[in-house]
């Protein structure tokens, strides 16, 4: 980044007896100057430029300032020569900055801050000079070397700023309005008469600003509230951006000299976050350790130098080192802007952009023919609607982008607008169901007059008394509330350490929410919409671990049953046709078991065996639909085993599944056992079981008793409780 | 217990946390399966006209494409590549006759790859024909072979799909057993929720699709859905496209409440359409056994050596020379400002939307009817009535927890189709990101003189010799190909990698030969004679410097004499700094003993005070 241009800057704040005077329910001025200054400062601390700040104080009851003689420039204090500003100058302000009681007049303070930014500027580069002066204007003011001093502000190129309580063009700002930032506010104390010093102190104001900065000078006046509500019209001196000179060229021949800037990007929050002890709050008491270790079951330690470079290249990964890497990486030939060819603006979709900046391209500077090349090509393009797609590369280094260039021909100058375009591996082709032609979600004639209702009052832009639109919600002119927020805490968290951190303030928090007059507006339409369109938020199911979960209800398990003898009569027919089941598969294990017992292809055992087998592989996948599909398999293993009287199989197979449950982690599928009471066969079902009823019964019941000491979740079991109590 | 997880998190999982697809009210659990099932008989090979591919290569192209692609953008989603219709046959357990299983279902690699390189072109129809050969057809046989593929797979598949590639619409020639057991089989896999799709190829007679395949595929998502592609691909870019369309499970990277206000609330699933795709992070492999190594991180006590946990250590910032110092959950605090949503503000006129107003690559928003019922009738409406309007919605937008907002245009974008009947714009809301002050610089304009109509003319003429039609996805990244494709040499050991071709680069020599004498002509009429536009920019740049165009590092100030002179009857020579003096005593020309400060004083006071 270039290095920033500095600036020295001198705060002249009035603390004059008559700045404490206020109306009744209205803030001293002292207050709202006194809250100008910190938040400036606050600004300046932040924003960690190199600029340099002094602070001046006038109407103290001391003096101390270098021109101070023979009762020339009292009660006029140079708080503090120029410097960076610093949280102790945020403390000072925080505590010592009081009201004074003496009044001084503010022309004599202007020179003093003359004085002082010449003094203490003197063989340094300042790239502007400035004093800001918050002021009453009630003081007896002696014109007579108002000329000499406008004469020696203009010599210095010293720029000045002044901040009042009043607006400085009273009634006549309503209608001479709109060439301030933005929609200014209603004039403060409005038809309160000025006193004489005032009226006359305006009058100089007025008459400074106009002779330093001609037409423009009188914008750089401000009322307290405005500054207090607009921090962002301070000027803003932020980081020039770099200029990019290159050449644009258009084939082999054509070459035009021009000169790139970053003209939009998004500003991130510049520090992070250190790491430091709880206690000593130092960064230099943490240290931080990475190790790296295989992927065993001791997560075995290596030293990074026995760690090699690699890549994933799908399942394969390759190491490849960072030299070898840096070998044979794609090499950009260096930084360019090289016309691809040129195309329709209505092809480059908005939604296509890419990257993170808009770059403008101007013809290098005072070089007239390339800026009349450019020209050419700028206004070519934009009269015939295209723009140039160009392969940019920033440097040597970086990688090649394709983007578009896009005419744009302002009032006062013309440029090029650059944006990145996608390469196809940036794009992912989705399709989306159709929403306009779908008979579910057309809207009714009454749903689109509706919402039609609605856009028109939510309408953000209007017009105002000459008929111009205005934009009332200008996102470019909201500062980021990120960083609005982020020192705002900071800055309390330095001043008050031990307090907690304070609530968004509230002017933020009203930059952020719709304006009220479109709140207001929209009431009718929104009530209409809200009664027109039904919209209802689909209550998601608990999730809770039973069976009916998975199931649809409670009672589905003899639905399951049904399903499979569905799927039998259906399977039927192509059985007929093929009958070639002879395997439990994997994708209906249940019929294809059913089957084999049936047609007795295979013996008992072994279908039961390719059973377990597909069970065992089902449990494998721990998920809610292998779940059901392993419970369905259980279910007709069980039922298959009644009725061919063998229930030896069925009932080892439980039992191995049960010792296997704490190490498998399966308690889930055993609360679905449980809940389908899926237990042992017992000799009341098969003669042959050695299980009595109640063995059989104890079966699951047992495992539940452990696992309500086993579980810490104890929710789940509560749930299978009631569920069993209930059945 | 939470705690130490979050301790020992590694930074890897951090980076996940970060990762858009992970974010948002739901989780993502497995991979996404994809099976290619590509008929291997003989009409596949059939060679169109004029040495157009044959459909089999037309499909190993196309499967080629969706490998590389997967390798490069979802390296876990798991793919396999089974032919049907073939003499021999190959299968886990070899249980199916005239199925040959290339590849079983897996990540693709650069092994993968070259396999496919071997099926394409005239030696891969041989070398198809030796190895796998064309015989009976039996497609059921081929469903369940697949389906045992997806059974057989230890890993939990979050999304399965099928797609068949032919250009039989009859493939058992009135054989109605298996017909139908073809029939039985799709209707197996579709129950265990795999999405059948049919790539249909061109025949001579035309595809029809209602003879057989229409009871094979899955219904559409959506039942007012175009669903089945009528006409068969005839082109590899169609195929391609449909292929393509299909193979990407679309996910939300969240859902959000939309609130229009007063309690007007739909749900929407946020997607991102466009992500700059980038090289992967390297892994750190153990040198011994090039297995991939895990890295833990951990904080102790500098004096101590005691583990620090969380709540042993702050955040901290110096601002104004004073350390700030704030707990881990006041840092995040900070960053709240409201619950996660898009909220509306309010409505625009479309030019309102300003082209150089970009800072992020856009989103796109479609209702989720699951969440909020009647979200899509409302969501649809007003995409109808904005679009109508030609306003766009602004809206307030915090996309996770803890996030701070920003402003969104929402522009309206209906669906369009391209000519081969598919989606080529999806219906829904283009979430574009504004900038707010901060994010805009001043830039001080060039002001320079402007082009005559002549001069303006002349290069319209270039202009249009020029033109072609934009198409976003035409250009490659070419160094992710390349990094890929040395990726791929690595791990076949191939000698050199495969050269790319950088799409980036202008052809210059085309170029030159549509513009003929046009450059010549412009040049006269903009640039004088001797104007050399690639002479090095430093030198010439030289005066344009006082303009303040912030290139030179050190700060020149000329002093004049008085100055000087003025200076050193006051004795304030020693405010100056040492460039300044420096470059006065070089101005006049002063002889200095040396360059201390005090030395150039003395020699400037010696020179002015005579």
């Amino acid at each position: 980044m270039a290095r920033a241009a500095k600036s020295a800057l001198v705060l002249c704040m009035d603390v004059g007896f008559s700045m404490s005077n206020s109306e009744p329910g209205q803030e001293p001025s002292f207050e709202q100057a006194k809250k100008v200054i910190q938040k400036f400062v606050q600004r300046q601390v932040f924003a960690e430029n190199k600029d340099e700040v002094g602070l001046v104080l006038f109407g103290t009851d001391g003096t101390k300032n270098g021109l101070a003689e023979d009762g020339q420039y009292e009660n006029i204090t140079v708080h503090r020569r120029l410097m960076m500003p610093d949280f102790e100058l945020l403390e000072e302000i925080e505590s010592k900055l009081q009201p004074g009681g003496q009044q001084a007049d503010w022309l004599d303070a202007l020179v003093v801050c003359m004085d002082l930014l010449q003094e203490e500027t003197m063989g340094k580069k300042f790239e502007r000079l400035n004093i800001v002066l918050l002021t009453d204007l009630n003081v007896q003011t002696s014109a007579d070397q108002l000329d000499v001093i406008i004469d020696s502000l203009k010599k210095a190129r010293i720029t000045l700023q002044f901040f009042l309580p009043f607006p400085v063009d009273g009634e006549d700002r309503a209608d001479g309005g709109g060439d301030g930032p933005g929609p200014s506010a209603a004039p403060v104390r409005p038809g309160k008469g000025l006193s004489r010093q005032q009226t006359q102190g305006l009058e100089m104001v007025k008459n400074i600003m106009t002779s330093l900065e001609e037409e423009d000078g009188l914008e750089e006046v401000y009322t307290f509230s405005d500054a207090l509500q607009k921090l962002s019209i301070f000027k803003r001196i932020d980081r020039r951006p770099m200029a990019w000179p290159c050449h644009l060229t258009i084939g082999s021949s054509l070459t035009i000299r021009i000169v790139g800037y970053k003209a939009v990007t998004e500003e991130k929050v510049k520090k992070s976050w250190a790491i430091v002890e709880a206690q000593s709050h130092q960064r230099d008491d943490v240290k931080r350790e990475t190790v790296y270790c295989l992927d065993d079951d001791n997560e075995t330690e290596v030293q990074k130098d026995d760690t090699i470079q690699g890549f994933r290249y799908g399942s394969d990964i390759v190491p490849f080192s960072k030299v070898d890497e840096d070998q044979m990486k794609y090499k950009s030939d260096g930084k360019c802007f090289s016309v691809l060819g040129f195309t329709k603006q209505e092809l480059i979709r908005r939604h296509q952009f890419m990257g993170s900046q808009v770059v403008k391209v101007f013809a290098a500077r005072d070089d007239e023919h390339a800026a009349v090349a450019l020209s050419a090509l700028i206004r070519a393009l934009d009269s015939l609607k295209m723009a140039a797609i160009v392969r940019y590369a920033y440097d040597r280094r970086s990688n090649p982008q394709v983007g578009a260039a896009f005419p744009c021909i302002k009032e006062k100058y013309e440029c090029l607008l650059y944006v990145q375009l996608p390469f196809m591996e940036d794009l992912r082709q989705f399709t989306f169901p159709v929403l306009e032609n779908n008979k579910k979600f057309k809207p009714s004639e009454s749903q689109l007059s509706a919402v039609d209702a609605l856009i028109d009052s939510m309408m953000l832009v209007e017009k105002d008394e000459d008929g111009e639109s205005v934009d009332v919600f200008k996102v470019n002119h909201i500062p980021n509330p990120q960083f609005q927020r982020l020192f705002q805490c900071l800055h309390h968290r330095g001043v008050n350490p031990d307090d907690p951190l304070p609530p968004v303030e509230p002017w933020l928090k009203r930059d952020l929410e719709r304006p009220q007059a479109v709140s207001a507006r929209c009431q009718t339409p929104l009530q209409d919409v809200k009664t027109k369109f039904p919209l209802k938020v689909v209550v998601k199911k608990k999730e809770q671990k039973t069976s009916a979960d998975v199931f649809g209800s409670s009672a589905d398990e003899p639905d399951a049953k049904k399903v499979k003898v569905d799927e039998e009569t259906e399977f039927n027919l192509a059985e007929i046709a093929k009958g070639n089941i002879t395997s439990v598969g994997s994708v209906n294990p249940v019929r294809d078991f059913c089957t084999l017992i049936r047609q007795k292809t295979v013996s008992f055992d072994q279908a039961c065996q390719q059973l377990t087998h597909r069970i065992e592989q089902l449990l494998g996948n721990r998920s809610p639909e292998y779940y059901m599909k392993s419970i369905a398999c259980i279910q007709a293993f069980r039922d298959q085993s009644v009725s061919s009287g063998n229930a030896e199989l069925f009932n080892s197979y439980m039992q191995s599944l049960k010792r296997s449950v704490p190490d498998r982690n399966l308690q889930e599928l055993w609360d679905l056992l449980i809940q389908d009471a899926l237990t042992l066969i017992s000799k009341d079902e098969v003669d042959g079981s050695t299980f009595s009823k109640q063995d059989a019964n104890q079966f699951l019941a047992f495992e539940q008793k452990e696992e309500v000491q086993a579980a810490p979740v104890q929710e789940d079991t509560g749930d299978v409780d009631d569920l069993l109590d209930m059945m | 217990m939470a705690e130490w997880r979050e301790y020992y998190q590694n930074e890897d999982d951090e980076v996940e946390e970060d990762e858009e697809d992970s974010g948002g009210a739901y989780k993502i659990s497995g991979r996404d399966s994809l099976v290619f099932l590509v008929d291997a008989s003989k009409e596949m090979f059939i060679k169109g006209e004029d040495g157009e591919p044959s459909n089999f290569d037309m499909t190993m192209q196309c499967v080629r494409s969706v490998y590389t692609s997967k390798i490069i953008s979802s390296d876990k989603d798991l793919v396999a590549l089974v032919f049907y219709g073939t003499e021999q046959s190959k299968n886990p357990r070899n249980s199916f006759k005239h199925v040959y299983v290339y590849h079983d279902l897996d990540s693709p690699g650069a092994k993968h790859v070259q396999d496919i390189d071997k099926l394409q072109g005239e030696k891969g129809a041989q070398l198809a024909e030796k190895t796998m050969g064309s015989g009976e057809t039996s497609l059921g046989e081929a469903l369940w072979c697949c389906s045992n593929l997806y059974s057989d797979i230890k890993l939990r598949l979050s999304h399965k799909r099928l797609m068949i590639f032919t250009c039989r619409d009859d493939p058992h020639v009135g054989d109605s057993a298996k017909d139908r057991q073809a029939r039985t089989k799709a209707a197996d896999l579709k129950e265990t929720g795999v999405v059948i799709d049919l790539m249909h190829l061109t025949k001579p007679e035309g595809f029809d699709v209602s003879l057989f395949f229409c009871d094979i595929v899955s219904p559409p998502e959506d039942e007012s859905e175009l669903g089945l592609q009528t006409e068969p691909c005839r082109k590899l870019e169609d195929l391609q496209k449909r292929v393509r369309a299909k193979e990407l499970k679309k996910r939300a990277q969240s859902r959000l409440t939309f609130s229009l206000g007063e309690g007007v609330n739909l749900a929407v699933g946020v997607y991102v359409l466009a992500r700059t795709a980038t090289k992967p992070p390297a892994v750190r492999l153990y040198r011994d056994t090039n297995e991939p190594v895990r890295t833990k991180t951990r904080y102790f006590h500098a004096h101590n050596g005691g583990i620090l946990l969380p709540n042993d250590m702050k955040r901290a910032q110096v601002y104004g020379k004073k350390q700030i110092v704030m707990e881990k959950d006041e840092v995040d605090e900070i960053k709240k400002f409201d619950d996660p949503g898009l909220v509306l503000m309010g409505f625009k006129p479309m030019e309102r939307l300003k082209l150089h107003h970009h800072i992020r690559p856009a989103l796109f928003i479609y209702p989720e009817e699951e969440q909020i019922s009647g979200s899509s009738c409302m969501f649809t409406t007003l995409l109808l009535k904005c679009s109508e309007k030609n306003v766009f919605a602004l809206c307030r937008y915090i996309p996770r927890r803890n996030t701070p907002p920003r402003f969104v245009a929402l522009v309206p974008q209906r669906e369009e189709l391209d000519q081969s009947q598919t989606q080529a714009t999806p219906p829904g809301f283009r979430v574009i990101f504004l900038p707010f002050a901060d994010d805009i610089r001043t830039v001080d304009a060039h002001v320079g003189p402007t082009a005559s109509d002549e001069q303006v003319d002349k290069m319209k003429e270039i202009v249009h010799k020029l033109r072609f039609k934009y198409r976003s996805d035409a250009f490659e990244n070419p160094m992710l190909q390349q990094h890929y494709r040395n990726l791929e040499a690595l791990a076949l050991d191939m000698l050199a990698p495969e050269p790319i071709e950088d799409l980036t680069m202008p052809k210059v020599q085309m170029m030159d030969d549509r513009l003929g004498p046009l450059v010549q002509e412009f040049k006269d009429l903009v640039y004088p004679p001797d104007y050399n536009p690639e002479g090095k920019p430093a030198a010439k740049r030289k005066p344009a410097e006082s303009g303040g165009g912030g290139a030179e590092k050190k700060p020149k100030v000329e002093m004049s004499e008085e100055e000087l002179k003025n200076h050193v009857e006051k004795g304030t020579l020693g405010k100056l700094t040492v460039p300044v003096l420096k470059d006065a005593c070089r101005q006049f020309g002063i002889r200095t003993t040396g360059t201390k400060k005090q030395e150039l004083i003395d020699a400037l006071t010696m020179q002015f005070s005579k």
